[in-house]
């Protein structure tokens, strides 16, 4: 992992397009400005974690029990929409 | 074609979808195909054509939650942006949760897809269904 210093209004550049200011420091925390292409995505790592584990958690197929749940579900949902 | 629950679906090169990023934490799922289920409306399958073909229950959210549109509408220009959300099943049905906060948008004209994080945190990752 690379480490740098920097200070409050200096910034450190990622590829060719994304930009990270340092914007305020406190005993808080630090406040960080990124400024990235519209298709970059940018998240909190501890939100990103969280889809991560939601995704691969959802990502299996489904044994019988699951199966009648969803038969279920269906049931229920289409029941609603009349 | 490809087998899902012992079920072959087949499916022509204009369903395949493309997720140019994956979805988050899986980059492999880039080319996918959209598979109603015709048993178990309004649900479809999620399924990646790549290799080891992850796949997911998913629904429109609309059909469950009933003010969810207005949300998704802020998160993209293009009004007729398909949208799911990826469920969760659980073995009791009541117990199913559906991922609010990370739908997934695809667009009908070019089959580009891609996952989006709601930045306010009104909906969750594991929202239950309503039950009344």
């Amino acid at each position: 992992m690379l480490v740098l210093s920097r200070r409050t209004g200096q910034k450190i550049v990622i590829g060719n397009e994304i930009v990270i200011e340092v914007v305020a420091i406190s005993n808080e925390g630090v406040r960080l400005g990124i400024s990235a292409p519209t298709q970059t995505s940018v998240h909190r790592y501890e939100v990103f974690v969280e889809i991560m584990e939601a995704n691969k958690a959802a990502a299996n197929s489904l044994d019988k029990k699951e199966q009648s749940a969803l038969q279920d579900l269906s049931a229920h949902i289409r029941s609603k929409q009349k | 074609m490809i087998t899902i629950n012992e079920h072959e679906y087949r499916f022509d090169e204009s369903q395949i979808l493309n997720f140019a990023e994956g979805l988050i934490g899986l980059p492999e799922m880039r080319r996918a195909v959209l598979i109603p289920m015709e048993d178990f409306a309004p649900f479809s399958w999620l399924a990646s054509i790549e290799n080891d073909r992850p796949h997911f229950v998913v629904v429109d959210p609309n059909d469950i939650f009933l003010d969810y549109q207005t949300v998704a509408s802020d998160l993209t220009d293009r009004p007729n942006m398909r949208t799911l959300a990826i469920v969760k099943i659980s073995s009791d049905w009541k117990k199913t949760t559906v991922n609010l906060r990370a739908p997934i948008f695809i667009s009908p004209e070019t089959n580009d897809g891609a996952q989006l994080v709601l930045s306010d945190g009104k909906y969750g990752f594991e929202e239950s269904i309503p039950q009344e």
